[in-house]
């Protein structure tokens, strides 16, 4: 059996506490497995021909690659059952090539109605720093 | 568009998704996932999951979605103007696999705005509520869809 993570644990989630993860380059083939796994066949994100008549330089990832990206970030630091809500904002697209480089950070640690929970703004930028999408969690990680 | 009021009245049928080990797999391959949790059954069971756990975002997808069911295609959006702005989820109860679950689309918000540079822009909420074999809530997913403003003429 494969070793299961080891998680943060509710105390090492301080307030700016961090993890940063880089994903990427980016490539055509990244979009069409992740059409093939959701289902979104939008042409925008696998044909070329399409995107560029609908008037975009290339193809771009569909946003819910960089959301999964970002579930992932934050699901395998807390641990995948201490999620509560995951909320994404998508900004801009990504590109082929694109660098996905994801950050996550606790910005409050807390205790409510008895549950230990932290709250986690995370965002994936690209190599050059522009925001692909940022999002927010609420976790209650194991103590 | 203005939206018409027969779409945001209109009822939509549920839906049912049968969770899959092989489409978890998949979904967490595609992603990058080095968590056994979504891979390997045993680890998963070890995790203290009946079965292989689906991934954060996993309910956000397609395979089950038409135009019976699915409002988006009736928003009367230009599709070159239409865009994906937010995603959120709530998890109530572990969706694993080998558990059938039915959703429905709501939507539960709408609204307007001027463009930056005109024309309107029109935000629009579907809600999806998830229910497992009992009628326990699993989850709840909201995504936004946004209608960009009209570039304007001339």
């Amino acid at each position: 059996m494969p070793e299961l993570l080891a998680y943060a644990k509710w105390e090492e989630l301080t307030e700016g506490a961090e993890r940063e993860v880089t994903i990427g380059p980016l490539t055509r083939t990244d979009f069409v497995r992740f059409a093939g796994a959701n289902g979104d066949f939008n042409p925008n994100h696998h044909d070329e021909i399409y995107a560029i008549r609908a008037g975009f330089d290339k193809i771009f990832a569909p946003g819910m690659l960089q959301g999964g990206y970002l579930g992932r970030v934050i699901s395998e630091w807390v641990g995948p059952g201490a999620l509560h809500t995951f909320r994404i904002r998508f900004s801009a697209q990504a590109w082929p090539g694109d660098m996905v480089n994801c950050t996550a950070k606790v910005v409050r640690q807390y205790e409510k109605g008895g549950e230990r929970l932290v709250e986690i703004e995370a965002e994936a930028l690209t190599q050059s720093g522009d925001i692909l999408i940022k999002s927010h969690a609420v976790a209650a990680p194991a103590s | 568009m203005p939206l018409d009021p027969a779409v945001l009245e209109r009822e939509f049928p549920e839906f049912v998704i049968e969770v899959e080990r092989g489409k978890i797999r998949e979904f967490a391959l595609v992603l990058g996932f080095n968590d056994p949790v979504h891979s390997d059954v045993e680890a998963a069971r070890a995790a203290g999951y009946a079965d292989l756990l689906a991934p954060p975002t996993f309910t956000r997808q397609f395979w089950h979605e038409n135009d019976e069911n699915d409002p988006m295609p009736h928003l009367g959006y230009d599709p070159k103007r239409r865009l994906h702005g937010e995603q959120e989820f709530e998890y109530h109860k572990p969706l694993v696999a080998g558990m059938t679950i039915r959703g429905r689309n709501v939507i539960i918000s709408t609204r307007e705005k001027e463009g930056r540079r005109g024309g309107k822009m029109t935000f629009v909420v579907i809600e999806t509520r998830f229910v497992d074999e009992a009628g326990d809530l699993v989850q709840v997913a909201r995504r936004t869809l946004i209608e960009t403003a009209a570039p304007p003429k001339g």
